[in-house]
């Protein structure tokens, strides 16, 4: 497989600040070349050849399961802009402010041809530090631009009080534990940490907080300390000892069959039993990706496993774990 | 059987279709940018038209005049009475949003292409005769009916609509839940059949106002052709063509194909010959395959290129098949 193209997708609720990063991106000096796929109503307001409009098309895959949903407005504009002698390093991909990134992502997993030539490096979710707490309670779109998130963007940093943005990151933390938050104004953010995540890089699939798995260990415990949002959280797991690979695939399995479509959000590394090498895994809704990741070397061998997502049994998901150790 | 390349010409960029003139003495050649271009049969070049902005969508000639169309990613198409150097067209602009198919009705009168949910039907002069829609995504592909040259399928999201040039609502509609992106209507009008985002394909039978549904392939049907009597019915989706049998009451019901072997990568192209059964196939392999499936599923002749087959176009009578290639190259090659 020739390289694949790198795909940022920038999400962010109503009035974040996603059209201010967007041009900051384009008019920044990086020298990258950046083909935009930006939502029907939105307004760039420079001139940037490669800026393509497009108005959001969900295609079904399977009889309705949001799983099996992509876009397939993204799969004709892509397709055909590959065919371009003249091509570009990069994608990027914005968002309406109530769009559901799910599908977005799924695009390029699910379609042989994006999968082909594409790879998502990461999901960026800009966030209105002052006034996203008017919508994380009544709109489910803007807690699931949270939960895919690979980085969040707390924008608008100057016009809320420090304690409330302090406030603020310790929820979003509870509900996705896995993203690398940062702070922003008028989206000034060194660009590196919006356009070279690696999000979906396997070896970067268990690069968490430190302390969020901090605590006990060896015994399968949930040690999530900051739970704040009731329906959608991050759920952490860590366990020494090995894992039956079986039963491990076993229960993977049925936990992304059954609860796919809540789960928005898996990463993982496991320790098999008889196997000298890490096995790092990660997932969307119910599409998972695993891979070698290479000998444990001189780290312990500690299994690692976090889920994001709504709704989640915290005691089932890790007496489903400890029933998958050796 | 012999494949004898004899002329070759480059476009520089992705061939994405080409065009064969009614009388067989021109060549359009869409590339994905730049020039559109006019060659003769010897791949000399005798024109370049102005290309479409981000890019181009299709060039077609008239099934019957010298004319051509084009249309890109600049929502417009192009009409072009001869295609000279000194060529000025009728532009027509459709809007904003990008136009990458254009299909002429057979006998002449009509040029169907799409832009966003609208189908759009202009006349032979480019003239606006009606749109039908809305679809409920992008038409993703159109056919019209061989048989009856005022009707035409769309494709999109939920499935295939069948229109009445004349009617503003569609006289049949086929509706399997899905996308369908690819639509090819048999020259007898009997089937209507479409490629999938998923990999499977629908025919529907006019005759029977029945829908066949057919999974299995390895990847997206990325390419379909009827042969001229209506009989076989080529598909690719993966690295084996498949081919199905339309005949009898229930057509391919119930029946198993035949699996043409040969190419290492993806189909991306067939083209059965006009009055023949000679079924010409290209691939990811970068290979043009000829098979002759009624006495073999085994390639009869092959040609290796210098990257992916993207399109092939038989002359519209001279064993004489035109190729365009990812990287830009378009052949001419002769069967022997």
């Amino acid at each position: 497989m020739s390289a694949r193209t790198p795909v940022t997708i920038l999400t962010g609720f109503l009035g974040a600040g996603k059209t201010t990063l967007l041009n900051r991106i384009l008019t920044e000096q990086h020298g990258r070349r950046i083909a935009v796929i930006e939502n029907e109503f939105g307004e760039v307001g420079i001139d940037h050849e490669l800026v393509v409009n497009t108005d959001e098309e969900i295609f079904e895959m399977n009889n309705g399961c949001i799983c099996c949903t992509v876009r397939g407005d993204l799969i004709r504009i892509l397709g055909r802009l590959m065919k371009r002698r003249d091509k570009f390093d990069r994608v990027l991909i914005e968002t309406t402010g109530l769009a559901d990134p799910g599908p977005v992502v799924q695009t390029f997993f699910m379609d042989d041809d994006m999968k082909e030539k594409f790879v998502v490096d990461a999901i960026v979710t800009v966030v209105d530090a002052k006034h996203i707490l008017l919508h994380l309670d009544d709109s489910d779109e803007a807690r699931e631009q949270i939960a895919f998130a690979d980085v969040l963007l707390l924008n608008k940093c100057d016009l809320a009080e420090p304690a409330g943005v302090d406030g603020l990151e310790r929820r979003l933390r509870g509900m996705n534990a896995l993203a690398k938050i940062h702070r922003t104004t008028h989206g000034a953010v060194d660009l590196e940490k919006v356009l070279a995540v690696g999000g979906f890089n396997l070896d970067h699939a268990m690069e968490l907080d430190p302390h969020f798995l901090d605590g006990e260990t060896g015994d399968g415990h949930d040690h999530h300390h900051h739970h704040h949002d009731e329906e959608i959280a991050s759920v952490g797991i860590e366990a020494g000892g090995d894992v039956d690979g079986r039963k491990l695939n076993a229960w993977l399995s049925e936990l992304v069959r059954t609860k796919g479509q809540d789960i928005f959000r898996t990463k993982g590394v496991f320790a098999l039993a008889g196997n000298p090498d890490r096995i790092i895994f990660q997932g969307v809704h119910m599409l998972i990706d695993g891979a070698n990741g290479g000998p444990w070397g001189e780290r312990p061998r500690m299994n690692r496993l976090v889920f994001i997502g709504r709704n989640l049994d915290r005691e089932a998901l890790n007496a489903g774990f400890r029933d998958c150790l050796a | 059987m012999e494949l004898k390349q004899f002329a070759a010409s480059t476009a520089n960029d992705h061939v994405l279709g080409l065009s064969w003139s009614a009388d067989g003495e021109r060549l359009a050649a869409a590339p994905s940018e730049g020039p559109i271009l006019v060659l003769n049969r010897q791949a000399a070049l005798v024109g370049e038209l102005s290309d479409h902005g981000l890019g181009n969508g299709a060039a077609v000639f008239h099934p019957d005049a010298g004319s051509l169309a084009t249309c890109g990613t600049d929502g417009c198409v192009r009409l072009y009475d001869d295609v000279s150097p000194f060529a000025r067209p009728v532009e027509i602009s459709l809007g904003k949003g990008w136009i990458e198919r254009l299909g002429w009705s057979p006998d002449g009168r009509h040029l169907a292409t799409a832009i966003g949910k609208r189908l759009v039907i202009l006349d032979a002069g480019g003239a606006p005769v009606c749109e039908f829609g809305p679809h409920k995504s992008s038409v993703c592909d159109f056919a019209w009916n061989p048989r009856e040259p005022r009707e035409i399928t769309s494709v999109c999201d939920g499935g295939a609509h069948l229109w009445r040039l004349g009617h503003d609502a569609p006289f049949a509609r086929f509706d399997w839940g899905g996308a369908s992106l690819l639509a090819k209507w048999s020259p007898d009008g009997r089937w209507v059949v479409t490629g999938d985002q998923t990999p499977s394909v629908h025919l529907y039978d006019l005759t029977r106002d029945y829908p066949l549904h057919i999974q299995g392939y390895e990847t997206k049907v990325k390419a379909l052709a009827f042969n001229s009597a209506s009989r076989k019915l080529a598909t690719g989706g993966g690295k084996l063509v498949t081919l199905w049998t339309c005949t009898g009451k229930t057509g391919p019901e119930g029946t198993i194909p035949r699996q043409l072997q040969g190419h290492t990568g993806d189909c991306l192209a067939l083209a059965y010959r006009p009055g023949s059964d000679w079924l010409a196939s290209g691939g990811v392999d970068g290979r043009l395959i000829l098979f002759e499936p009624d006495s073999s599923a085994q390639p009869r002749a092959s040609q290796r290129l210098g990257s992916a087959v993207t399109c092939v176009a038989w002359h519209p009578r001279d064993p004489l098949l035109a190729l365009g290639t990812e990287a830009g190259e378009i052949v001419l090659v002769e069967v022997a």
